[in-house]
């Protein structure tokens, strides 16, 4: 569905990117890991267009979509869930999420935008309970489900999610990774940045080890979590043993 | 047809060379990370591994020999700490010194997964009852194929060292369905089993899958029609890849890849550039998925050549044929990989500023291959004690055995008799073949 090949970014001098080649089947949640400053928003940002790519290829359902801008990026089915949510404070969870169907409007669609408007609601109920609400004054989990919502309102078939997890407590952590998982069960394909490792790769499928902006690792799920290097590295077990090991030697 | 792994094996090729590609990048990313002689190789060629944006520019890369092993004996190779080192498997290899190969636990699954591709396109499935027969020297081999057979779910037998007779009896009694063995050792069996006058009908074999050694038409042929089974092999450099790299399925017209996994080439033996589709070269492998022995364009002194065209079982992998020899000097014995210098290694170890003079000898005694080493006289090292020189025979004899897994014959010769040969020390005399 998505196919990158050697994807190169830079952010002035800096190369956030270098040679980065990854892909997303149908169906699929795949999981972006990494350190801070690896690279994996820099990722996501050259997908939607928010960033220039320097040099390399994505496709997008065999479509070649570098270098587009961000509408036409979504326009072609492609949603970000920005890290930080970046919902409009001021407005109601309801204007948030008609803004997030902005490009269907245009078009007419209304009808359509109601319906997934409901099945929004389904996904969420919070949010219906709150429709009238000024986002800002959600908590933290709910705006994170307003960010999701306002990012399904157009309807994408790939979902961009960034930082889903990012300062929420464990237990809306979970809520948030089932919902991820839900979504994917209803044909939304994902590809997920998240700095809480283990919780992102219990829910994915595949997921790829970006190191200061080179992919260093890729496998399922399954080996990526059993993969000593990545434990000690980003999912925080033997951390100490490691290294006073190392000392030794 | 059956695919164990069928949703990679029938991987459509736009999908199969993404994943190559991506895997690649991160094998080199990792390797340059990890493991101080790729670091140091890459660095003084000014080979930067981000930079890689095809499968092709492979080429680019240098090779890495059965020398760069020994040099970085033991631990050298190892991309990851010991500590996540769950086995290690040690063999003769062909050089000084012994190879080690270091697993993670995912790669004895990603090998077990590799291995079962292979036994289940030879028809092996959960309910067979499976024999190994194979070489001491080969044990590492065995047990990659013990533990293929089990993740399959079939009765395995792993290889142990008893008669061919024995072996027979086995057969026979505990209605083994498949064999799992050399090609030379299963016509060994067909002999013995002939010249016992047994019946292949007493037997509930229904397929031989062969490894070790390439699959010559003509010994399949006779082993179908001896056996009245199905015989398919595989390849792989068993001591450091396992033995399927490469598989037949029941086309029997070619070894599948395991493409995903490896990355194939041939090249020209001599200059170390790229043959063309079809033409026969020395097999050059670079592993994709291996986490804790990665390697980069190993050379392994086999010989093959690759073709192009799909295959009509549903694979899209590509698939290759494997030729009799090796490059660079290197012999398969029943198997067992050995080079000649390990040979003369041992020879010199009879007395101190030796220098051997040997000639190879391998030839067939009822379908298994022999080896015999003419030895040169010297009266130095021989005197007429005939004490002396049965303990010094006796001596060799243990150490070969150790090396090869099997008995040797050593020939005391007059050096006048080796010359007219008109071949170097170490030469081969090669008459597996001719019959």
């Amino acid at each position: 569905m998505l196919r990158i090949k050697n994807l190169h970014a830079y952010y002035g001098r800096i190369r956030a990117l270098e040679n980065v080649s990854l892909h997303v089947r149908p169906g699929e949640i795949v999981s972006l890991i990494g350190a801070n400053g690896a690279g994996k928003t820099t990722l996501l940002n050259s997908i939607s267009g928010l960033i220039p790519c320097a040099e390399g290829e994505i496709y997008f359902e065999g479509r070649k979509i570098t270098g587009l801008s961000s509408e036409k990026v979504v326009a072609a089915g492609i949603s970000q869930v920005p890290e930080g949510r970046q919902i409009f404070h001021p407005l109601t969870v309801l204007e948030n999420l008609q803004l997030g169907a902005y490009l269907r409007f245009k078009k007419k669609e209304k009808k359509a935008i109601e319906r997934d408007m409901e099945w929004i609601f389904e996904l969420f109920p919070r949010l219906k309970e709150r429709v009238k609400q000024i986002a800002g004054t959600l908590s933290g989990g709910e705006q994170q489900m307003l960010a999701i919502g306002r990012a399904l309102m157009a309807r994408p078939k790939l979902l961009l999610l960034d930082e889903p997890s990012m300062g929420l407590a464990p237990l809306i952590v979970r809520d948030i990774m089932n919902t991820t998982s839900a979504l994917r069960d209803k044909g939304v394909t994902i590809l997920m940045v998240e700095q809480n490792a283990r919780a992102a790769l219990r829910i994915s499928d595949r997921g790829y080890v970006l190191e200061t902006g080179r992919v260093i690792l890729q496998g399922s799920s399954e080996e990526i979590l059993n993969d000593n290097e990545v434990k000690r590295a980003y999912l925080g077990k033997d951390y100490k043993t490691f290294w006073e090991g190392r000392e030794k030697a | 047809m059956k695919c164990w792994d069928a949703e990679n094996e029938q991987m459509n090729r736009e999908c199969l060379e993404q994943v190559q590609l991506e895997r690649l990048q991160s094998t080199l990313n990792r390797v340059h990370k990890n493991v101080s002689f790729y670091k140091k190789q890459f660095d003084e060629l000014g080979i930067q591994p981000g930079a890689v944006a095809s499968v092709e520019e492979i080429t680019r890369f240098p090779f890495t020999s059965r020398e760069d092993l020994s040099n970085n004996y033991p631990y050298g190779m190892f991309a990851v700490p010991l500590r996540d080192i769950v086995r290690i498997s040690s063999s003769a290899g062909t050089t000084a010194r012994p190879v080690v190969v270091g697993y993670t636990r995912n790669d004895l699954k990603l090998r077990n997964t590799i291995t079962s591709r292979f036994l289940t396109a030879g028809g092996v499935v959960d309910t067979d009852v499976v024999q190994i027969c194979l070489n001491p020297a080969l044990s590492s081999l065995g047990r990659v194929l013990k533990e293929g057979a089990e993740n399959i779910g079939a009765s395995v037998m792993p290889m142990s060292h008893i008669s061919t007779s024995k072996q027979l009896m086995v057969m026979q009694d505990y209605r083994t369905s498949v064999l799992l063995t050399t090609p030379s050792y299963a016509m060994h069996v067909l002999h013995v089993m002939e010249a016992l006058g047994m019946d292949a009908d007493s037997l509930a074999l229904k397929a031989i899958l062969t490894v070790g050694e390439p699959l010559i038409q003509d010994t399949r042929d006779k082993l179908e029609s001896g056996f009245n089974v199905q015989v398919m092999a595989g390849y792989g450099p068993a001591d450091l890849m396992g033995p399927a790299v490469a598989y037949e399925c029941e086309k029997k017209n070619g070894l599948h890849i395991s493409e995903d996994h490896f990355l194939l080439e041939i090249v020209d033996p001599d200059t170390g550039t790229p043959c063309a589709p079809g033409q026969v070269g020395e097999v050059v492998l670079t592993t994709l998925t291996v986490r804790a022995f990665p390697l980069i364009r190993f050379r392994t002194g086999d010989l093959a050549s690759i073709f192009r065209d799909p295959c009509t079982c549903g694979r899209t992998l590509l698939r290759m044929h494997q030729v009799t020899g090796h490059t660079g000097g290197l012999l398969t014995i029943r198997g067992v990989k050995v080079h000649p210098a390990q040979i003369e290694k041992i020879l010199k170890g009879i007395a101190e500023d030796f220098t051997p003079r040997f000639l190879l000898h391998l030839y067939k005694e009822s379908y298994r291959d022999m080896l015999e080493i003419w030895l040169a006289i010297n009266e130095a090292i021989f005197p007429d004690e005939m004490k002396v020189i049965e303990n010094t025979l006796r001596t060799l004899r243990k150490q070969f055995f150790q090396l090869l897994g099997f008995e040797v014959m050593i020939k005391l010769v007059e050096p006048s008799t080796l010359k007219q040969y008109g071949k170097p020390s170490g030469g081969v005399i090669d008459n597996r073949f001719n019959s």
